[in-house]
């Protein structure tokens, strides 16, 4: 009897939870399509949300089955498992956002040859990072955050701020990525007129809404800082509470997805497209390119790591919603032409240890730690 | 001179909600229940209140509904708490394992309402509860500027609180009998008090006030609530330890933490000269709490009882 309640209330619980996240797509048949979560959450406003959105918009279309599992613990032991339950429950397609899965799917590519592997964010390798590997019937796509953090810090200095800060979360390769590129942009804007700019940089070490940091960002806003970088997580909520209490109000950018509806005093947020890179890598699994390795014309193939940037569209500033005072659409467009066409080189985390590192002379930069 | 203001409102946004739920711990505890859940009851109170924010915030007045929305949080941590005062008292199980049992389950519970009810796990609102100058009073030199600016109602609930605590556990008949079943209960059911009354009374107390706490956290704090409120209530517990269940200590403990991650995070202005690393005033309050449970271990002024299930025949 209580066993038979015990299971009669799990399977109410699986139930319910695929009611909740709003699709219909989840339970009936066999899913093709699973996304694991990292560390964050399905409906992190940010990652996780923007990769699922992309696979559940390619799906539907298709009339695809997709589902998402969210691992136990955030470690390789659980992504193993969580990949080998995606697969005996018949998925074909496994897509991993976060540098997290880089060994998992290292280990795991090689186990099921038949089952195709998407990794954001990360290339595969194993656990000493000697050895990287990504097989045919994988691949690894990276995004240039340097590339958005830098139209971020360039558009901030050309709109007339000239002392900014940057919260990021954990100094994880993405958030550095982001963080070095916009030092960097505000650096050029500074450099084209002729002034000074003055930077406060910090890593919080975690992506949660703390009084830290908010006093942090306060403290900030007091000093004379009239901008701040919020990038990672719900770091970026409490720099708005900061920045709503302050007199006068400060401003925030937002990242990875346009965080303009989460508080006025968000004026741009620094994007990457990760919805479009899933859909355009389902698209090439499902259309047969993905398994041409050897045509160098397909972008996305099986077999490759590829770094997804400034000339495919896939990062940048989604203009329609941001609130620049002298910023114009004509100065956003020529330094993007300019980052396309190579004439703006913009160093990432791998280019440099620390931001002091980035030859950057028209900024003042204080790291706080 | 802005510089004190400054640091002394930030050091607002810890204090008032540590002191708020160490004072709900100290409530709990003195009556013999030994009360970990306080970060459940926190985010159970957090997620009600901003919950009824979010929902009516644009139909009333920003103060009253901050109001309406700290009773509710408190009610709700009322009614979570009962779940442990329910185990401990009645079931007479291992408090601490009921507490981390509740530590557990509140996030959870959280986020699966929050799906069910918006599809999102994040609660939204927009914090409208600052009160930028107190008529009259703000206008007062110096002491205006410093209480009556830039203030939130719950920096003077919480002082209430305070002062209430206190008169309470040491001014009524009820506060001698709470203190008495957390020190030695047998004597005081011989005296006729009803120890399992006078300890559901400490822990509800106790859910309440965790419950408030958690909203006061969270508001200043983010534009969202998330299920999570980073961990403050096993802090409120460091700083009830701190303070040796004494009101005034726990204020002066919660003040003294407050003021701790105050300047860790926006640094001291006239000893930024020094150079001393952030990493120390992180440390200090930690390193305090250590040294203070070091030297009064001998003679603890923890309740005697508490953590024990009242047991009649004991003696």
């Amino acid at each position: 009897m209580k066993k038979m309640f015990a299971s009669l209330l799990a399977l109410s619980m699986v139930l319910v939870g695929c009611g909740g996240d709003g699709g219909d797509s989840a339970s009936s048949s066999k899913p093709e399509i699973v996304m694991l979560t990292d560390k964050g959450t399905i409906d992190d406003k940010s990652f996780n949300q923007g990769t699922y959105e992309g696979v559940k918009a390619y799906a539907e279309k298709n009339g695809i089955d997709c589902t998402y599992i969210k691992p136990v613990d955030a470690t390789t032991d659980e992504y193993n498992n969580s990949i080998d339950q995606a697969v005996k429950s018949g998925a074909k397609v496994v897509v991993c956002p976060g540098y997290l899965f880089e060994e998992s799917i290292y280990i795991k590519q090689t186990e099921y040859p038949d089952v195709k592997f998407i990794l954001i964010d990360g290339n595969p390798h194993d656990a000493s990072y000697e050895d990287y590997k990504t097989e045919k019937n994988t691949i690894g796509i990276t995004f240039q955050e340097e590339q958005s953090g830098y139209l971020a810090g360039y558009a901030a200095v050309k709109d007339g701020n000239t002392s900014l800060g940057f919260m990021g979360g954990q100094a994880v390769p993405a958030v550095m990525n982001f963080g070095y590129g916009y030092v960097q942009g505000a650096n050029d804007a500074a450099k084209e007129l002729g002034i000074t700019v003055k930077m406060k940089y910090h890593y919080t070490g975690g992506f949660s809404a703390t009084p830290e940091i908010q006093t942090k960002a306060s403290s900030w806003y007091k000093d004379g800082v009239t901008i701040v970088f919020g990038c990672g997580g719900s770091v970026g909520n409490s720099v708005m509470a900061a920045a709503e209490a302050s007199n006068p109000a400060g401003k925030v950018i937002g990242v990875d997805v346009d965080q303009s509806s989460e508080s006025d005093t968000v004026v741009t947020s620094a994007y990457k497209r990760l919805g479009d890179a899933v859909q355009k890598a389902l698209e090439s699994i499902y259309s047969g390119d993905f398994d041409k390795t050897d045509d160098t014309s397909i972008q996305f193939r099986g077999g490759q790591n590829i770094v997804l940037g400034a000339k495919d569209g896939d990062v940048g500033l989604p203009l329609e919603t941001s609130k620049f005072d002298k910023f114009t659409e004509a100065d956003y467009n020529a330094i993007y032409d300019k980052i396309v066409d190579g004439s703006v080189t913009i160093k990432n985390n791998k280019d440099a240890e620390s931001p002091n590192d980035l030859n950057c002379s028209n900024v003042d930069l204080t790291i706080e730690n | 001179m802005s510089d004190i203001l400054f640091l002394f409102q930030q050091t607002m946004f810890f204090f008032i909600p540590l002191l708020i739920v160490a004072l709900g711990g100290l409530f709990s505890e003195r009556s013999g229940i030994i009360n970990i859940a306080l970060e459940g009851m926190m985010i159970i109170g957090a997620f009600a209140g901003i919950f009824f924010i979010h929902f009516f915030q644009q139909s009333m007045d920003p103060q009253i509904c901050l109001l309406v929305a700290l009773l509710i949080a408190g009610l709700s941590g009322t009614l979570f708490a009962l779940f442990h005062a329910i185990a401990s008292i009645n079931m007479k199980a291992d408090q601490t394992i009921s507490g981390t049992a509740l530590n557990m389950f509140a996030p959870a519970f959280c986020i699966f309402v929050a799906r069910l009810v918006q599809q999102t796990q994040q609660v939204e609102f927009s914090n409208t509860f600052r009160i930028t100058k107190v008529p009259v009073l703000g206008d007062i030199p110096f002491i205006g500027e410093f209480l009556f600016q830039n203030t939130y109602i719950t920096n003077f609930l919480g002082i209430l609180i305070l002062v209430l605590s206190w008169l309470i556990l040491y001014k009524t008949r009820f506060g001698l009998r709470l203190r008495s079943c957390g020190e030695l209960p047998q004597a005081a059911d011989s005296a006729g008090i009803n120890v399992y009354k006078i300890r559901y009374a400490g822990t509800l107390i106790s859910g309440f006030l965790a419950g408030m706490g958690g909203l006061i956290f969270i508001v200043p704090t983010s534009t969202n609530f998330n299920a999570d409120v980073a961990g403050y209530g096993f802090l409120a517990l460091a700083v009830l330890i701190f303070g040796q269940w004494k009101p005034w200590h726990i204020a002066g403990a919660a003040f003294f933490f407050g003021f701790m991650k105050t300047i860790a995070s926006a640094g001291l202005p006239f000893l930024a000269s020094l150079s001393i690393p952030n990493y120390f005033y992180k440390i200090t309050p930690y390193v305090a709490t250590l040294i203070v449970l070091a030297f009064t271990s001998k003679n603890s002024a923890a309740p005697r009882a508490e953590g024990e299930p009242f047991d009649k025949g004991k003696r």
